[in-house]
């Protein structure tokens, strides 16, 4: 099975590393490459680290930390992982978020001796806003508090409330030293009191379970094909047949689903994450969202949503454009009703003028008729991004009432 | 195998997002197995064609075997192929002989360039896999170049969720990069399942065989004796030797290909 996990947490206390050690004790690194690492060590002067595999920008090396989200793949016992790695620093929170937004599951990486911090905070907050279900804490650099069951209970006891405000539950914490190698991919004979999972194992028990939901697909485009109008796009949620009666909205045409197809010709279904081409009598376009006749979408224009932003100032009543599966429309912040801490999820104003970099809100928007779904229910369609020339934010729907 | 299907769909939806939000997108062909494969997706996603110019950029040191192979391929593909040269910088004699950093900016990235201003395409779709290099690994699925081909790596755009950031300044490209997330294990797979057609130079011939191709002076062939594509499959599914090993502009100095991508190397 691919799994895809973020490494996540505050800067330093050791995400980067961590990969690289898995990397490292699974043999995924090519022959060459800790050469490599070491000769960069020596003419940068500093000391060998495993975050080197991971840190490929000079900058990153020279000061240290990690700049931008990383991808590596490798195979553990059984599953094949994504790994991605993100920056710690409050500044990359875009970053982070780029990094996380395709996570099956995260791993929460806290220092054993610095505690929990800033970002440990806020990337779990932002992580339950993503709707990434499961997390594993990762309590790391126990070498350097001589492998005491102390300091990682001290952590667990800090760190479990806020876990659980968030809706976390049942998730492990390992006690680890990404350093030295200890219970990342071997297990470690420095802390027997710890009897649970190594890092790698907990990893290798996942199972992503895909969930029944009401069918959903997304139109990225019109082509023709022969004599056919093809409706290209996305399977997001779902199954559809051949023969299905179907609606698009917001076009708001009904038509019989006649032909599902492919490069090499036609398929009988078309199910969650296929790429597919849909033939139906009805005149469609991109940014419609087709569903079937007896579980339709529904074009809105005012929804809920909690959102981050990323960027400079949001104010009440500003207008700007917002993207959700391929549709991007016009929007306007009708009534911004909640500043949220992104660190801890608690309300720091009510009926605030605006937010700002880095903070969150609950936002009634007011938009060109689109198709948005409760993010509980269809996860796919029920998340968007905020446009004002770049991306610079992104949320979920909690209600999608008007 | 639904782990290849799952890369595919993939693919092809950043495919169809370039070509629905983009003017006047192009695809670089340098005729080796990643981009001959992006080509196929193409094909995949476009039902059978592919529906914008395909570029290849002639550094005039590429092996004769791979002009025979671009032309036939192109041939029987119904491809609109440009052919990209610094003819300038070849009669000014610049080669790989002279620096390599030098050689790759100016008959690569250069002939890029210019083909970029001529042609007025805005959106560039590329065959870079995350798995190839450190520096490639850091990449976006969609990621802008400025109008002098800069990289601005340090602030790169939020990308979440496959909302892909499609805007670009005037004069500025966007680079697609629909394989990002492909290892060469699964680049093999796809080829022998979809029966793509790759440069015979891959497979082992005396003992070695090309693991990536370039330009003839700074490519050379790994030890191998895997000469099909099952046994390369094999290969690639046990070996420990970096895909790039024989590809001499990444090793010159550290940091060589950062700087190579940051001025729009590919």
């Amino acid at each position: 099975m691919n799994v895809n996990i973020v490494v996540t947490g505050h800067v330093d206390h050791g995400k980067s590393t961590l990969i690289g050690r898995l990397l490292y004790d699974s043999e995924s690194i090519k022959e060459g490459r800790v050469q490599e690492i070491q000769k960069l060590a020596e003419e940068y002067k500093k000391r060998f680290e495993f975050a080197y595999f991971l840190d490929a920008f000079d900058d990153e090396v020279k000061e240290e930390r990690t700049i931008d989200t990383t991808g590596v793949m490798f195979k553990g016992k059984r599953n094949l992982y994504t790994l991605t790695d993100v920056p710690g620093h409050k500044e990359f929170i875009k970053n982070m978020l780029t990094g996380a937004s395709h996570a099956d599951i995260a791993v929460l990486v806290v220092s054993a001796p610095e505690g929990v911090q800033e970002q440990t905070r806020r990337h779990a907050f932002l992580l339950k806003m993503l709707g990434v279900k499961r997390l594993f804490v990762a309590v790391n650099r126990m070498d350097t508090t001589g492998y005491a069951v102390e300091a990682f209970q001290h952590i667990r006891a800090e760190l479990l409330p806020l876990l659980t405000s968030f809706g976390y539950q049942d998730m492990p914490f390992i006690p680890v030293s990404a350093m030295e190698g200890d219970n990342v991919y071997k297990r470690s004979t420095r802390m027997e009191w710890y009897t649970g999972q190594t890092l790698i194992e907990a990893m290798d028990d996942i199972e992503v379970v895909r969930e029944a939901k009401p069918p959903r697909f997304v139109v990225q485009d019109v082509y023709r094909v022969g004599i056919e109008e093809v409706a290209v796009g996305r399977v997001e949620s779902g199954t559809f047949s051949a023969g299905d009666d179907v609606v698009f909205q917001p076009s708001g045409v009904r038509g019989r689903l006649q032909k599902i197809m492919v490069f090499r010709g036609e398929i009988p279904e078309g199910r969650a994450g296929d790429s597919v081409g849909l033939v139906t009598d009805a005149r469609v376009q991109r940014g419609d969202v087709c569903g079937l006749a007896e579980q339709p979408p529904v074009a809105r224009s005012t929804f809920l949503g909690e959102a981050v932003l990323l960027d400079k100032n949001l104010a009440g009543g500003e207008e700007l454009e917002m993207k959700c599966g391929t549709r991007r429309v016009k929007c306007r912040v009708r009534e911004l009703r909640e500043k949220i801490d992104s660190e801890t999820g608690q309300v720091l104003a009510k009926n605030p003028a605006g937010i700002d970099e880095n903070e969150a809100a609950l936002i009634l928007f007011e938009t060109e008729p689109m198709v948005v779904e409760k993010f509980a229910d269809i996860p796919e369609l029920g998340r968007f991004v905020l446009v004002r020339g770049k991306n610079i934010g992104a949320g979920i729907v909690l209600e999608a009432a008007g | 195998m639904p782990e290849l299907q799952d890369l595919t769909n993939r693919s092809i939806y950043i495919l169809r997002e370039a070509y629905a939000e983009f003017k006047k997108p192009a695809v670089l062909w340098s005729t080796g197995k990643d981009s001959t494969a992006v080509l196929q997706l193409c094909r995949h996603a476009f039902f059978g064609k592919v529906p914008f110019p395909v570029i290849h950029i002639d550094t005039g040191y590429k092996f004769k075997a791979m002009y025979e192979f671009r032309d036939r391929v192109s041939q029987e593909w119904g491809i609109d192929l440009i052919v990209a040269q610094n003819k300038q910088a070849l009669r000014e004699g610049v080669s790989p002989h002279n620096g390599k950093f030098e050689c790759c900016t100016q008959l690569k990235t250069q002939a890029l360039m210019s083909c970029l201003e001529e042609n007025h395409f805005d959106a560039l779709i590329l065959a870079i896999r995350r798995d190839e290099h450190g520096i490639r690994a850091k990449e976006r699925y969609f990621s802008p170049r400025d109008e002098s081909f800069r990289w601005n790596y340090k602030d790169q755009p939020l990308e979440m969720w496959d909302q892909f950031q499609s805007m670009t300044q005037s004069g500025a490209h966007m680079r697609v990069h629909p394989i990002l997330h492909w290892r060469e294990l699964d680049v093999w797979e796809f080829v022998r399942q979809e029966k793509t057609p790759v440069h015979p130079m891959y497979y082992a011939r005396n003992g070695k065989r090309y693991r990536s191709l370039g330009c003839e002076p700074c490519t050379f062939p790994i030890d191998s004796n895997a000469s099909t594509i099952d046994e390369i499959v094999e290969e690639l599914r046990e070996t420990k030797i970096a895909e790039r090993s024989g590809r001499a502009q990444d090793k010159e100095k550290s940091f060589t290909m950062q700087k190579l991508r940051a001025l729009g190397y590919m």
